[in-house]
C-alpha cells in the first residue's frame, strides 16, 4: 500500500529536518500510526514542518499524561490514512511548554485544557484562562495528576469530607 | 376520578432543568412531547421560566457549577411546587458516583419528591413519575 | 467595561429545547451585532477521564457510553477499538457490521433529531414534530436488538454484546425503506423551503481556509467545503468495504449545514441498509476476561461520530484499569470556528448559528449581552431569544 510507505517517509523526513539528536524515540506499530518522542525545544520546528511540508496541518487533539516524574503531552495530528503524534516529555518541576496556537489556530482550546487539567502552561498562549474549571476551584489542584484521588480532591475543592 | 378527568382538571406546566447530564435523559423528556407519547394531551407543557412552573423535572448528576444555579431557580418557582429527578444520575449519582465534580444526586442540593429511575428512564415512565406525584400530593 | 463577573450560559436552548445544557458565552454587542464572544465550557465537566483511572475496562465500557447520550454508541465503540487494539483481539467480521450498523443508526437518529431541533429553533414546530414522531422507526429498531433506546450498551470488548437474528432483517430492512423516503422527503423540505432558507442562508459564514486552520471537524467542517470524513480517510470498522458518499456543500453557512445533515442522512439509511443485506456470519464476540490484565501500551484511534471526528487515547501499564484514558468529543473541536462565525452577526442569529454546529453540549437558558454603547449588561433566557430571532426575522428586520 502507498500510504504505508508515505507514512514511513514522513517520519524520516521529519527525523532528518529537526535532527536525529533530537529525536528520543519513534516507533510504527500499525499501518496509519506513527508516534514519535522529540525534545520539547524542538517542538515547534516539528509541528512547523509537518503542517507545511507534510500536509498534516489538521490537530485532532493535545493529550496530556502523568508519569510521576514527567508530564508527557502528545500531539495527535492526522491526514487521510495516518495519525501522527509527537510526544514530549516536560519535567514535573517547571511544567510549561511552548505554545504552538500561531502554528496551529485551533490548538488554543487543547492548551487550556491542558492547562486546567494537568497543570502545563503554554507559554505564549494568547488567553491562557480557566476552560473546565469553575471559579472557586483553588489554584495549583490540577486534577488529573496521580496525587489526588477523587476524596482528596474534593477536600482540596470543598474544604470538607465527601461521604 | 379517572387519569384522563384528572388530567383535564389538573394540568401540571413542567420546567427542565439539565445538570450536567449526559443527554440521554433529556432526549427522552423531549421525546415526550412528540407525537408517539404527546405529554400535552395531559395538559402538561414544557415550559422555559420557572415562574410558571408547577413541576421541576431534573435530569444529570449536577456538576459543581451548576450547584447554585439549580437551587436560584428552585427559589424562583411558585409554590406549591414539586421536584422529580429523572434517571439514574439526578437520583444518586448514576454511573458518575465517585467523580471529582460531581455533587452525586438532586437531593443533595434540593429536596426531592418522586425519583423516576432508568438509564434513561422512557418516555412513558418519566410522565407515570410525573402524574403519580401529583396524584399523591392530592391534586 | 469589566465583564468579568456575570454569569451567564447560552440556552444551546434553541437547538435542543429541553437541553440546557450549561455552557456559558459572553457576547459583546454594539446594538444588533456580535463584537466578541468568548467560550465558557465546563458546566458539564463531571470528572470522567479521572474516574475511568479507578475503574476497570469492563466497568468503563458504561462510563464512556454516558458521556453523551446521543453519540453514546460511538463513544462506547471507539473505546472497545482502543482497548482492543492494546489487548491484541481482532473482533470476527460479523461483529464490526453489527458495530457499523448501531453506528449508523445512532447517526441517522442523531441527525434527524437536529433537524427538527433546527426546525424548532427557527419557529418551524411542525417540522420537528414530524421529524421526531420519525426518529421514532430508529429508536424501535434500536430498542428491539439492544434493549434500550438510549446507552444501548452494544459493545463488549472483543465484539458486540447481542446478534440481529436473521428473521428480523427483513422487518428493519422495511422500517430503513420508510424511512428512506421520509428522509428523502426532508431533503426536499430542507433545501427549497423558504422559511428555513430565509433564516439559515447567509448566516453563520465560516471560510473553508478558516476552518481547516481552526481545525473543524464534522459536517460543520464540511458545510464549509472541507472534504474530510474519517470513515473514508481513516478506514475502521467495516468502512473500507461499504461505498458510500461523503456529502459537501460550498456556502460554508448554516444552510449548509442543514444540507450536508441531511444528505447524510440519505447515505446513512443506504449504510445501514447495506450493512444489513452483506451481514457475514459467524461469532460475534472475542473472548476477554474481566479481570484479565490488559498489556503495556498504548492506542489512538479516530472514528466519524455525528458531530465530527471523535478522537481517544488510551495508555495501559498492564494493569487492569487504564492508566490514562482521554476522550475529546467533537464539539470541542468545533468551539473556535463557532467563534468565528457568531462575530459580526445578528443576535437574532445566534441561536441558530449555535444549532448549526449540533453542539454536544449542553447549555442553561441564560445569555448576557454586553452593549458596548449601553452602560448595563442584560440577560434573555433562550425562549426570549429564540422569539427575538423570529419576530426580528418576520419583521423584515433584517433587510
Amino acid at each position: 500500500m502507498s500510504y504505508v510507505e508515505e507514512n514511513k517517509k514522513t517520519l524520516e523526513r521529519l527525523v532528518e529536518a529537526i535532527g536525529k539528536e533530537n529525536v528520543i524515540d519513534s516507533k510504527i506499530p500499525k499501518d496509519r500510526r506513527v508516534y514519535v518522542t522529540i525534545k520539547t525545544d524542538k517542538l515547534r520546528d516539528a509541528i512547523t514542518f509537518l503542517k507545511e511540508k507534510e500536509g498534516l496541518f489538521h490537530l485532532a487533539t493535545i493529550t496530556g499524561i502523568d508519569l510521576g516524574e514527567e508530564r508527557e503531552l502528545n500531539y495527535h495530528l492526522n491526514r487521510p490514512n495516518l495519525i501522527f503524534t509527537i510526544k514530549v516529555r516536560i519535567p514535573g518541576d517547571k511544567p510549561v511548554v511552548p505554545s504552538i496556537t500561531d502554528i496551529i489556530g485551533g490548538a488554543v482550546l487543547y492548551e487550556r485544557e491542558i492547562n486546567d487539567l494537568l497543570g502545563v502552561f503554554p507559554e505564549g498562549h494568547p488567553n491562557p484562562k480557566r476552560l473546565l474549571m469553575t471559579e472557586e476551584w483553588p489554584e495549583g489542584v490540577y486534577p488529573l495528576l496521580k496525587k489526588w484521588d477523587v476524596k482528596s480532591l474534593r477536600k482540596a475543592v470543598d474544604g470538607e469530607e465527601w461521604t | 376520578m379517572g387519569l384522563v378527568t384528572w388530567a383535564r382538571t389538573r394540568s401540571p406546566w413542567l420546567i427542565h432543568f439539565n445538570g450536567a447530564a449526559c443527554n440521554a435523559c433529556d432526549i427522552e423528556i423531549v421525546a415526550a412531547l412528540t407525537p408517539r407519547y404527546d405529554v400535552e394531551r395531559f395538559g402538561a407543557l414544557l415550559k422555559g421560566s420557572p415562574r410558571h412552573a408547577d413541576v421541576i423535572v431534573v435530569s444529570g448528576s449536577i456538576s459543581r457549577k451548576l450547584k447554585s444555579r439549580l437551587k436560584r431557580i428552585y427559589e424562583q418557582m411558585p409554590e406549591p411546587k414539586f421536584v422529580v429527578a429523572v434517571g439514574s444520575c439526578a437520583n444518586t449519582g448514576g454511573t458518575f458516583q465517585d467523580c471529582y465534580n460531581v455533587m452525586e444526586g438532586v437531593d443533595k442540593v434540593i429536596p426531592v419528591n418522586a425519583y423516576v429511575v432508568g438509564c434513561p428512564p422512557k418516555p412513558e415512565a418519566i410522565l407515570d413519575g410525573v402524574v403519580k406525584l401529583l396524584k399523591s400530593a392530592g391534586y | 467595561m469589566d465583564m468579568s463577573g456575570t454569569e451567564f450560559s447560552i440556552p444551546i436552548g434553541p437547538q435542543h429545547p429541553a437541553l440546557k445544557e450549561p455552557a456559558s458565552f459572553l457576547f459583546k454587542v454594539d446594538g444588533e451585532v456580535v463584537v466578541d464572544v468568548e467560550p465558557r465550557v465546563g458546566y458539564n465537566h463531571r470528572g470522567i477521564e479521572k474516574a475511568m483511572e479507578a475503574r476497570t475496562y469492563i466497568q468503563n465500557l458504561y462510563l464512556t457510553e454516558r458521556v453523551c447520550g446521543i453519540c453514546s454508541n460511538a463513544h462506547q465503540t471507539l473505546y472497545a477499538m482502543n482497548v482492543e487494539e492494546v489487548a491484541g483481539i481482532i473482533i470476527p467480521p460479523r461483529a464490526k457490521y453489527l458495530r457499523t450498523f448501531v453506528h449508523e443508526l445512532e447517526r441517522i437518529h442523531s441527525h434527524l433529531l437536529w433537524v427538527g431541533v433546527a426546525a424548532h429553533e427557527i419557529g418551524f414546530d411542525t417540522l420537528f414534530y414530524y421529524v421526531w414522531r420519525d426518529r421514532e422507526i430508529v429508536l424501535d429498531i434500536l430498542e428491539e436488538i439492544s434493549g434500550n433506546r438510549v446507552n444501548y450498551a452494544w459493545n463488549a470488548i472483543g465484539g458486540v454484546r447481542r446478534d440481529i437474528p436473521s428473521d428480523k432483517i427483513p422487518k428493519f430492512q422495511k422500517a430503513l425503506d420508510i424511512l428512506a423516503e421520509r428522509t428523502k422527503y426532508y431533503t426536499k423540505v430542507a433545501t427549497t423551503e423558504a422559511t428555513i432558507a430565509n433564516r439559515a442562508s447567509g448566516v453563520g459564514y465560516c471560510s473553508k481556509s478558516d476552518m481547516i486552520r481552526l481545525c473543524g471537524c464534522g459536517p460543520h467542517a464540511r458545510a464549509s467545503g472541507v472534504n474530510k470524513d474519517t470513515r473514508r480517510d481513516n478506514p475502521y470498522l467495516a468502512y473500507d468495504e461499504i461505498p458510500f458518499n461523503v456529502i459537501t456543500a460550498e456556502s460554508g453557512d448554516v444552510l449548509g449545514n442543514v444540507v450536508v445533515r441531511v444528505g447524510e442522512l440519505v447515505e446513512s439509511v443506504g449504510i445501514a441498509k447495506y450493512v444489513l443485506d452483506h451481514l457475514p456470519d459467524g461469532p460475534i464476540r472475542e473472548k476477554f476476561n474481566p479481570l484479565q490484565k490488559v498489556p503495556e501500551g498504548e492506542a489512538t484511534n479516530m472514528i466519524e461520530a455525528q458531530r465530527g471526528e471523535d478522537i481517544h487515547y488510551l495508555c495501559s501499564k498492564g494493569d487492569n484499569k487504564p492508566y490514562r484514558y482521554k476522550m475529546r468529543a467533537p464539539t470541542l473541536a468545533n468551539i473556535p470556528s463557532l467563534i468565528l462565525k457568531l462575530k459580526g452577526g445578528y443576535i437574532a442569529d445566534i441561536p441558530i448559528v449555535l444549532a448549526g454546529i449540533d453542539p454536544c453540549f449542553s447549555c442553561t437558558d441564560r445569555m448576557v449581552f454586553v452593549d458596548e454603547s449601553k452602560d448595563n449588561p442584560w440577560d434573555m433566557t433562550s425562549e426570549e431569544l429564540r422569539k427575538y430571532g423570529i419576530r426580528w426575522y418576520s419583521n423584515g428586520l433584517n433587510k
